[in-house]
């Protein structure tokens, strides 16, 4: 079996794409045109350059069309809908999911809201455990990444630190030249909480930090975790599935999530959280019971009261649209990928900055540093220089504040980075735009001092 | 200006015509019945019509006689037009809508729900997507104060038997592992006065101190589910007041839209109820009352985000990305509203009155009789079934339920009661009655919905069937 490594670094064989169905344009099905394309994404602002999937993800047309079909058939008679369609319509979206990220059973598939659901999901067991005595307090700890997102930390805070627990953040350097820097960090920090005395319970993991963002060599982590004999591996993979490779076998965690309506175009909002099936498999549970509670998360995930599940039901639809495309979603991440290290290498040429990461820890999200002329000094700069970036030029991009390493107001040390995204509907126009926007703001002397007038 | 893609399957579901103007409409005029209610005149909206109320549901099956409002409720085109139109905003720049729209929007819907409780307080009101969720939320800090002592072990929670199975188990999940015990009040069914309710209810209260401990916290539903009976909530948090209960909590899932709602006459201190069962909401949405919410530090949405520690009306207005649109067309269905005679009051009197009068026709019909009296029904009725259809297991009622579905084109969820008490339990001529229909009644209904129920179980018996003989598919 021919095995290659891809840009993300993940070793992937033929034998395993082979594997999956269907995931891939067949000559039944002809492949989508660019008029196609304008249309199954004319929804979206053309005034915007949007160059920032990855906070709000897209959804095309024709699956928005899905799901108001969907919604429709519940309003049309809900109860019906409920006692013989909801279920089934369920079941298959995860028997999906299951192929697409080679898990091996269903039943370790469930679908929630969002990341942000699936962490509470996770962190919530973890409390119970410290509730119930079975992890101590001041003994037993959750190791998690300094980047981890905001939301995720808050998790933690409420579900571990309130519990007892203790918490240790894996310092990242930022900007990053390898792999290898990170991988070095956890391991300190796994040495740090055993010379301590502690007993690391549970690791969470990003696969792709949100800000700044990079991906992270999760498998490697993983390795480390199972030597080192953390309990569970959690790998928060908000950004994952459509964006980079996500295979549970290869990456092996206790527990995975990823949203589908960021890179995998679905509606807001679906995820999916993994939970590998094995003899000491935890009891998850969804906070919010109902009827179904004591059934397995996947089916309490199914029905936690009367609500909008249209788009958790749409997952088929959204197979087919992606295998319109060469090469299918595969294609779709190499082409994201492709495009996005290109252009960040074009705003990097034209501003004489960097990029934050290598290209092969980008998957279809880049870090591109700002001139340091803006001088952009502090969290709210960045927010401001965002508005202003979307109010006064059309661009809609996500901006980084990175301290300077030293206490020095060093003219040309970079303290912003853009997190520039690309999917199927971008086009090179939405990154001259912004490239000149940044130029125009550099020649006219402006800086974001200027904003907070 | 927002601009809608040429893409005609994203365009909002078509507003209705002003096609047929019904000679009846006018100025609207105050009814004699209908309460004072700043909801009650419509502002600069449109009377409207019947044909208008036809178009407003022609997304409803046709041809079926939908009488479960109750279960899922029910939207007008109005309301989904708007609440598509939220969701292509956010659709056609996600930022721009997350930084400028949606929190004012969510500001907006829940100062419109604050206005229609009677609340003191905007901060007091938070959105939720359901009742069950409510019920996650309030009865994971009752759990926390048993873990943590601030309850004891041998203290109890309060409940009727008949709570929804949801709210059951997550007093299962929550409270039980946390050490508290549980005292279930059963619901006196058939029931003739409020009265045989608080007698049960204090004794209730009793059996909760026989450990030595206090009860706690109370839940208690508005209007029970199955069966549906509207419990004198007032008088039992007065009860519960002077019993020295700590919390006491209000599911009132079925409330807004068929009961007035004055959390502040109520005087619970946790308030659910659903916006789509009667109040005319998409899937799905609630709001959760807290009174003086800012003293409640515990209180915290169970999905945790950034908003974390700010209230739980911040938390649970961003729980992640998500679809908050159902959230954010209030002010839109106060629009609907307030286009009927006497506004959301007229509408809940006149489901009143005609779900009433058709359980009244039914149990003539049948030789049953009515699950309670009308005054203690909103827009739901339980309707006895006549004692020959051997209703002897629930499931033969869902048996019963699916046959009306698939055969008759008739959607009514059906109730099993075993028999209790041979003295006092329900008898037609024929036997003992342990089979209800739970009626419900919406704006959309006609008296025809009721005649073919009637004539649909009169034919099941003219043939000689009962509920374990009638084919399901």
């Amino acid at each position: 079996m021919a095995t290659h490594n891809n840009h993300n670094g993940d070793a992937i064989s033929n034998r395993h794409v082979s594997k999956k169905p269907k995931l891939a344009p067949t000559a039944a099905v002809a492949v989508i045109t660019e008029a196609d394309l304008q249309s199954e994404f004319s929804h979206h602002d053309p005034a915007v350059a949007r160059i920032n999937n990855g906070s709000f993800g897209c959804c095309p047309a024709s699956v928005i069309a899905a799901q108001r079909r969907w919604q429709l058939l519940n309003l049309r008679q809900p109860d019906h809908f409920y006692f013989n369609e909801l279920k089934k319509g369920i079941l298959h979206s995860r028997t999906i999911i299951k192929d697409l990220v080679n898990a091996e059973h269903v039943d370790e598939i469930s679908i929630v809201d969002n990341a942000t659901t699936a962490a509470s999901v996770v962190l919530q067991q973890t409390a119970w455990a410290f509730h119930e005595g079975r992890f101590h307090k001041g003994v037993d700890a959750v190791v998690m990444l300094h980047y981890a997102y905001g939301s995720v930390k808050k998790s933690v805070e409420a579900y571990v630190s309130r519990a007892g627990g203790d918490v240790i953040e894996v310092p990242l350097p930022f900007p990053l030249t390898s792999p290898n820097e990170i991988i070095t960090e956890f391991r300190c920090a796994l040495e740090r909480a055993k010379s301590g005395g502690k007993t690391v319970r549970l690791a969470v993991i990003d696969h792709v930090t949100s800000m700044p963002s990079v991906v992270i060599p999760v498998k490697e982590l993983v390795r480390i975790c199972r030597e080192e004999s953390v309990d569970k591996v959690f790998v928060d993979a908000a950004h994952g599935i459509g964006c980079t490779s996500v295979d549970m076998q290869e990456i092996g965690a206790d527990f995975y999530t990823s949203n589908l309506h960021k890179w995998f175009f679905c509606p807001p909002s679906i995820a999916f959280l993994y939970s590998r099936k094995n003899s000491s498999s935890c009891d998850l549970h969804h906070p919010v019971v109902s009827h179904e509670y004591g059934n397995g998360l996947a089916v309490e995930s199914a029905w936690i009261g009367n609500r909008d599940y249209s788009a958790q039901l749409v997952v088929p639809d959204v197979l087919e649209f992606v295998n319109r495309f060469e090469g299918g979603i595969q294609g779709i991440k190499r082409r994201n990928h492709e495009k996005v290290v290109e252009m960040g290498q074009m705003l990097a040429a034209a501003w004489g900055t960097h990029l934050g990461s290598p290209p092969e820890m980008c998957a279809s999200m880049a870090m591109v540093g700002l001139p340091a002329c803006l001088g952009i000094k502090c969290d709210l700069d960045v927010a401001r220089l965002r508005t202003h970036l979307r109010d006064e030029f059309g661009v809609e991009v996500p901006i980084y504040f990175r301290a300077p390493a030293a206490a020095i107001s060093a003219g040309d040390v970079v303290t912003g980075y853009a997190r520039i995204s690309h999917q199927v509907y971008n086009k090179v126009e939405d990154y001259y735009k912004f490239r000149d926007a940044v130029d125009q703001l550099v020649n006219s002397g402006f800086t974001c001092a200027q904003l907070s007038t | 200006m927002i601009t809608l893609s040429n893409n005609p399957t994203l365009n909002p579901v078509p507003m209705p015509q002003d096609d047929d103007e019904d000679p009846r409409n006018g100025a609207v005029e105050a009814n004699d019945h209908a309460h004072q209610s700043p909801l009650k005149k419509p502002r600069l909206t449109r009377p409207i019509s019947e044909p208008d109320i036809l178009q407003e549901f022609s997304h409803h099956q046709q041809g079926f006689a939908r009488i479960n409002n109750g279960s899922f409720g029910s939207c007008p085109r109005s309301v989904l037009s708007a609440q598509n139109t939220w969701h292509l905003r956010f659709l056609q720049q996600p930022d721009e809508f997350f930084f400028n729209s949606l929190r004012k929007g969510i500001l907006e819907s829940r100062a419109a729900v604050k206005a229609l409780i009677n609340a003191d307080d905007v901060d007091d009101v938070s959105l939720v997507d359901n009742a069950t969720t409510a019920a996650a939320i309030v009865l994971q800090q009752v759990g926390r104060q048993f873990a943590d002592g601030s309850f004891r072990k041998n203290d109890a929670v309060i409940m009727f038997h008949c709570a929804f199975p949801a709210v059951k188990k997550s007093i299962g999940a929550y409270i039980g592992p946390a050490g508290g015990s549980v005292v279930e009040v059963r619901l006196p069914f058939p029931v003739r006065s409020d009265e045989e309710i608080i007698a049960e209810f204090k004794k209730g209260l009793e059996r909760g101190k026989i450990n030595g401990g206090r009860v706690r916290f109370a839940m208690i539903d508005h209007i029970t589910s199955m069966p549906s009976v509207v419990l004198p909530v007032r008088e039992l948090i007065r009860i519960c007041r002077e019993e020295g209960v700590d919390q006491v909590f209000v599911d009132g899932a079925h409330s807004i839209g068929s009961v007035p709602v004055d959390v502040k006459e109520i005087d619970a201190d946790f308030y659910v109820s659903n916006l789509y069962k009667w109040f005319f909401a998409p899937p799905a949405v609630a709001f959760l009352h807290c009174k003086n919410s800012k003293g409640l530090v515990d209180l915290h949405h169970p999905v945790v985000s950034q908003e974390y520690g700010k209230g739980l009306a911040l938390e649970s207005s961003w729980v992640g990305n998500r679809d908050y649109t159902p959230q954010l067309v209030v002010p839109s269905i106060l629009e609907f509203v307030n286009r009927f005679e006497g506004g959301i009051k007229g509408i809940m009197k006149r489901n009143h009155d005609g779900v009433v009068k058709m359980g009244t026709m039914l149990a003539e019909s049948w030789g049953t009789m009515l699950g309670s009296p009308p005054e203690m029904c909103a827009s739901m009725i339980m309707v006895g079934l006549p004692s020959r259809l051997c209703v002897t297991s629930d499931d033969d009622a869902m048996s019963l339920r699916t046959h009306l579905r698939v055969y008759h084109r008739i959607e009514v969820p059906t109730y099993y009661q075993a028999l209790r008490n041979e003295d006092r339990d329900p008898k037609d001529k024929d036997g003992f009655i342990t089979g209800y229909v739970r009626i419900s009644r919406q704006i959309y209904n006609t008296d025809e919905d009721y005649h073919r129920l009637k004539n649909a179980i009169n034919q099941i018996l003219e043939d000689g069937k009962i509920c374990s003989m009638l084919p399901v598919e």
